[in-house]
Formats: structure tokens, sequence, C-alpha cells
């Protein structure tokens, strides 16, 4: 469903931020050079596994600027598979244990991984 | 007779308390790492479409579309896949007379009961979790499974109304508990497969909910996984 071998970066505003299962989504609003908008969605893991790399349900809301690196859908829909996101207050968050960067900040983790 | 029960009943852990997956790994005693299964070996007829089905999915995953699974269309893996999903823990509430295991992955519950006869396979109406009774060896807690309906297969093994999971849970150490899981099934399997589930203790960790309310992930008419997006 995603390609793995490619890398596209968004910038643009949070519309949504689902802490949802099976998945959490971040919805994006892209700046089109030329004018318009083309809305992305961007697939993460499930909150729990999110919350042991440090992202927290809060963490976005409409309206924040973010910057997002993904591996895209291979069909060319508008959507892909977080691999980091650049929050508005500068933390680099990955898509759960192992897989992007390391938390910034010491968010609490689960014991024992 | 009543010093022997009571000396059995001391050497019983209690594996009450969430626990997460641990795989070992450089620096670890080996004893307390898991042990993987070795690969199926099914008798005729069934080895040879297994063997096709499993080449297919491993080619359509290789070209980026991987077919669907239970667990991408939010069915429940059922046992004993709910025993090790990916990263999610487990929680055991061991009481006297059952024990009750909860898995993070879609909040699958399952219960094992302490003071019940072993099932009648022909007695249990096939589900996901089919019917569990358990009785204490010493330290090892020795769990008898039957009644797994056909859909919730391990590891998309085909099986009979026949299969029985046996499990030997115990604490290999302090905080370290090991589920070894043997699947028989005389219709199916040539041997049975055993593996060896190893987690360690998260004593602070509050388990979270996991209810599959928002999922993209569909099948098209390809049989292919496809995520729905809300742009064009």
């Amino acid at each position: 469903m995603f390609d793995t071998g490619k890398k596209v970066t968004v910038k643009g505003s949070v519309t949504a931020f689902e802490w949802t299962n099976p998945h959490a989504y971040i919805e994006v609003d892209v700046p089109q050079e030329g004018g318009g908008v083309k809305h992305w969605s961007v697939e993460m893991g499930s909150p729990s596994i999110l919350m042991q790399s440090g992202w927290k349900f809060k963490d976005l809301k409409a309206g924040d600027k973010i910057t997002v690196e993904l591996n895209p859908l291979r069909n060319g829909d508008p959507g892909g598979l977080l691999i980091q996101a650049t929050l508005p207050d500068g933390r680099v968050l990955g898509n759960g244990p192992g897989r992007g960067p390391a938390p910034s900040t010491s968010a609490a983790a689960p014991t024992g991984r | 007779m009543f010093a022997t029960a009571v000396f059995a009943q001391a050497q019983r852990p209690d594996l009450t308390g969430v626990w997460g997956p641990y795989r070992g790994g450089r620096g670890a005693d080996p004893k307390l790492a898991p042990t993987p299964a070795g690969a199926p070996v099914l008798k005729a007829p069934y080895a040879k479409p297994y063997e096709e089905r499993r080449a297919a999915a491993a080619a359509a995953t290789q070209r980026g579309e991987p077919g669907p699974t239970n667990g991408m269309l939010c069915v429940p893996y059922g046992v004993p896949t709910m025993m090790s999903v990916a990263v999610y823990p487990v929680e055991f509430i061991q009481t006297p007379k059952q024990i009750t295991i909860i898995s993070e992955a879609f909040s699958e519950v399952r219960r094992v009961y302490l003071d019940k006869p072993p099932s009648k396979i022909d007695e249990v109406p096939p589900g996901y979790y089919g019917r569990s009774t358990g009785r204490w060896e010493g330290d090892t807690l020795v769990v008898d499974t039957v009644g797994i309906k056909d859909t919730v297969q391990y590891q998309t093994m085909p099986h009979s109304d026949q299969m029985r999971i046996t499990e030997r849970i115990r604490l290999a150490a302090p905080n370290i508990l090991h589920d070894q899981i043997t699947i028989e099934d005389p219709v199916v399997l040539e041997k049975p497969i055993t593996y060896t589930l190893a987690y360690s203790r998260l004593a602070d960790y509050e388990m979270v909910e996991f209810v599959c309310d928002n999922n993209r992930e569909f099948v098209d008419a390809n049989g292919v996984v496809r995520m729905r997006t809300q742009g064009k």
C-alpha cells in the first residue's frame, strides 16, 4: 500500500489529529504552488504504539503548522505512512518505537521495553 | 498430605500484572529469551495449498500490495495469536479459580478456569478464544484450550476442529513470564508446533484502550488493501 522506498515531505496546516485505533491520522492542508490546497492523510501507528515514542493525544490541534515526512501511497492518492513529523514546538517525533527519530523530550514511556 | 498441598500452593507464582514482549538480546540470559516456532509441517492434502497461499502472500507483499489479514480488518486475533501481537502488552489477572488474560491490541479477553474439568471438543461452540481450563503443576500453569473456529488461524494455517492448544505458563525469573505454546492437530499437522513467548513485567504501565472505530483500510475489488484518504 505504501511505497517504503520513497520519501515525500509535506508542509501545511493540521485540520485534524485523530487519536484513534487501529491507526491514528494527521490530516493536513498543504498549500500548492500556484494556489489552492491539497489535503493529505497521514497514517500513524496506534495510540499505544505512538506513546512509546513520545506522542501524546494533545500534541496537535487544528491550525498547527506541521512538516511531515512520509512514505506515499503507491496509487498516488494524497496519503502516506508517517516517518517523522516536526511539531510547532520544534519536536521531531517518529512513528512508534524503532521507527523514526528518538523523542527529543523525555516523554513518559512504559518501563521495561 | 496437608503439608504437601501447602508446599505446592507456596510454589505457585502470582502472574497478576501487565507484561510486555521481551526479546532478550545481547548480554541477556539466553534462558529468559523467547523461542520461535519452527516452520509448521502440514499433512497432505493441506501442505501444498498452504505453501502456495504463503508464497502468493509473500509475493504480493514484495510488490507492496499486501492482502488483508484479520488484524488489518479489525477482526480479533483470538487464541493463540492474541498472546503475541507486535509490541502490545498483555494483562494477567489471577484469582484462585480463574485467570483472566487481556491483550492490549483490540482489548481481547480470554478466561482460564482453574476449578473446572477440561472441555470436551464437541461441547465447545467454535469461537475466537475457545474454552480454556488450567491446573497448576508446581510453579507452572498448564492450560488446555479447544474450540477455536476455522477462520481464527495461527499464521494463516488451516486447522481442524481437533486442534488443541496447550500452554505452560510460568515465571522464568521474578519479572520474566514465559508462555510455552504447543499447537497439536492430528488431522492437519505432521507434528506439534511449539514456541515460547517471553514477557517482562511492566510495573507502572496502564493498559491503553483499543477500540477499532476508525479503520480506514479496506480491500478493493482486486483484493488489495487500500487506505481511504480525505483528499483526492
